[in-house]
């Protein structure tokens, strides 16, 4: 059973509070390496993070930015209490960061990570929002077997956004398998499209 | 569900005409018709019937190891006949002519009656329960991410829609003969239903945070295996099918999928990434350390279904397109017997349901396991997918 340990209760958003933001020098709160997560996160405080810090992101009642959501030891997120549903999708906002995976993998390719540091920098300015991730898959494998892989890919980047500073509360996953490809083709270059994640911006309702 | 009323007329003084079997005298076949086990199909000649009644005994027996054959190759002379809605038949032992069966049923139409025919021979000949008054349950895609649930006789006959949800749904699967349980993404998330027939009414099984998926029904129909997210992995869960007494059974980042019971419900069967190679394995629906079940030729098997006598597990591999396999539930060498994907058994554990096609041109097929032979089943509009036999 992969039990949360309790250094590892704090947030990714607390975390990076704590390290970058205001005030943090009287937070006496120890941080931890997280297993699978990028630099940016010791359990030395007298270090500088390395990797991309953000402030909190809000909208989440009290104790903004901080989510309450327990890290597992291997690394995985637990869903989060947050009802994203009601949020307004943007699918333009982040067309051009789709990530592509390699076949029956639901790691994330180095050649993808520019997409999602270029998605984590505009996150910085918008707060309140929060992102949707979509999680596909070729073909190639069986319906139900390929849900779980969609589902998996999905996990996999919200677990980077997540570890390099946006609140995993403010990140929804949702899998679409095989049921949803970008090109309908049935070969090699139809399946290399149809193995991704897409990246939908959500709005709070009633906001802009 | 429409009602088949059945009269079965077997009357004693019928059985005088000629020299029968002896009372309780049983129909004993012990050659193995392959190493696989099975029983070596039954070659019989059939008479009497034309056209439609005359195709559908012959295709229903021999998805029961039942095989018309030319009358010298013959073991059993089978004289039927078919009026309106009733059928009827005499099974005769070819060399002797005794009487071995006798039968008539008078059902909703001619089809149907023929059905109940079809079984009842076979089930006398064979020993094994009939599949021929048998349904199914499949998903029938009727537009970009978009399906409903179908029902239909195990032949493709008789199909209708369960749901109108206009999105993308999946797994469905009988929790005894009245009620199907599936995963709809109706409400946004997918999440997973269970409907009763009779009334439409829908009950949520699981509708965590998160995703919802891959349901599969214990035999009893009380439990229901599947896969969640809501702890930050795809992995094995189990709950009583009213969603309540939720239990994690795996705990792999990588993720788990395609679960299926063991017939006595005491274990599950099911595809895992952990490890970075997919394999089955089998789990104790209890709880405890899953072990990796060999399928040894079969690389990359997911979709398991257990036979409900228990003795195999049929998958599917990907091995340069899709292939079914079966192996023995202890795991070792495992035999392809189609090119498909997603099997599902049948009562008699000798028959299978699969699809194959390209994706958004599937159809269903059935497959006679030991002979291999395969027949296409009706399909219903452009892509029919991920049958389910009700047992």
């Amino acid at each position: 059973m992969k039990l949360a340990r309790p250094a590892t209760l704090l947030t990714v958003g607390l975390m990076a509070l704590a390290l970058g933001g205001a005030g943090c020098n009287k937070n006496p709160q120890k941080t931890t390496n997280i297993p699978g997560f990028g630099p940016g996160i010791t359990d030395d405080k007298n270090s500088t993070p390395t990797g991309t810090v953000l402030p909190p992101t809000g909208g989440i009642g009290p104790g903004a930015g901080v989510s309450t959501i327990p890290i597992n030891t291997d690394g995985s997120i637990p869903v989060g209490s947050k009802d994203l549903s009601t949020y307004r999708e943007n699918r333009t906002e982040f067309r051009d960061q789709t990530v592509y995976f390699e076949f029956d993998k639901a790691t994330i390719p180095p050649s993808e990570i520019s997409k999602l540091e270029e998605v984590v920098r505009r996150m910085k300015s918008m707060p309140t929002k929060g992102i949707k991730v979509e999680g596909h898959c070729d073909e190639r494998g069986t319906e139900e077997y390929n849900r779980t892989l969609g589902d998996r890919r999905a996990l996999s980047i919200r677990e980077w956004l997540a570890g390099h500073g946006m609140s995993a509360e403010m990140i929804a996953t949702i899998s679409f398998g095989e049921d949803k490809p970008a090109d309908s083709g049935h070969n090699d270059a139809a399946y290399k499209k149809n193995r991704r994640g897409e990246l939908i911006l959500l709005s709070p309702p009633g906001s802009n | 569900m429409k009602s088949i009323f059945v009269s079965i007329l077997c009357a004693a003084a019928l059985l005088t005409s000629a020299p029968a079997l002896r009372a309780g005298e049983k129909l004993v076949i012990s050659k193995p018709y392959d190493s696989l086990g099975f029983l070596e199909p039954i070659l019989v000649h059939i008479t009497g019937l034309t056209g439609e009644a005359d195709n559908v005994l012959k295709s229903d027996l021999i998805f029961m190891g039942v095989v018309h054959k030319p009358l010298a190759e013959a073991k059993y002379l089978i004289n039927a006949g078919a009026t309106g809605a009733r059928a009827e038949a005499r099974v005769l032992e070819a060399v002797t002519k005794g009487l071995m069966h006798q039968a008539a049923f008078t059902a909703d139409s001619q089809r149907a009656a023929v059905h109940a025919l079809a079984d009842s021979i076979a089930t006398k000949l064979t020993g094994l329960p009939g599949i021929a008054q048998t349904r199914m349950t499949f998903k029938v895609e009727t537009g970009p991410a978009r399906g409903e649930i179908y029902i239909s006789d195990y032949d493709g006959f008789g199909a209708f829609a369960v749901t109108s949800d206009q999105t993308i749904v999946a797994s469905p699967g009988w929790a005894g003969r009245g009620t199907l349980v599936y995963a709809s993404y109706k409400l946004g998330n997918p999440y997973i239903f269970s409907h009763v027939l009779s009334t439409g009414n829908r009950a949520p099984v699981a509708k965590h945070a998160g995703n919802n998926y891959s349901p599969a029904v214990s035999p009893d129909g009380r439990r229901v295996a599947m896969i969640l997210n809501k702890n930050g992995s795809p992995n094995l869960y189990v709950a009583n099918i009213d969603g309540s007494g939720l239990l994690q059974l795996t705990h792999s980042r990588e993720g788990d999928a395609c679960p299926c019971w063991s017939p006595d419900g005491q274990s599950i069967c099911y595809a895992s990434r952990a490890g970075g190679a997919t394999a089955l394995r089998v789990i104790s629906a209890g709880g405890g350390s899953p072990r990796v079940l060999r399928t040894t030729f079969a690389p990359s098997p997911t979709e398991p279904d257990w036979s409900p006598d228990g003795k195999w597990i049929a998958f599917t591999s990907l091995t340069g397109g899709f292939k079914i396999f079966i192996v023995l539930a202890a795991g070792g060498e495992a035999h392809e017997v189609a090119q498909g994907e997603d099997p599902s058994w049948a009562p008699n554990s000798r028959a299978l349901m699969f699809c194959s096609g390209p994706d958004h041109g599937k159809h269903l097929s059935l497959l006679d396991v030991p002979t291999k032979t395969v027949k296409s089943v009706a399909r219903i509009l452009e892509s029919n997918s991920q049958p389910s036999w009700a047992k």
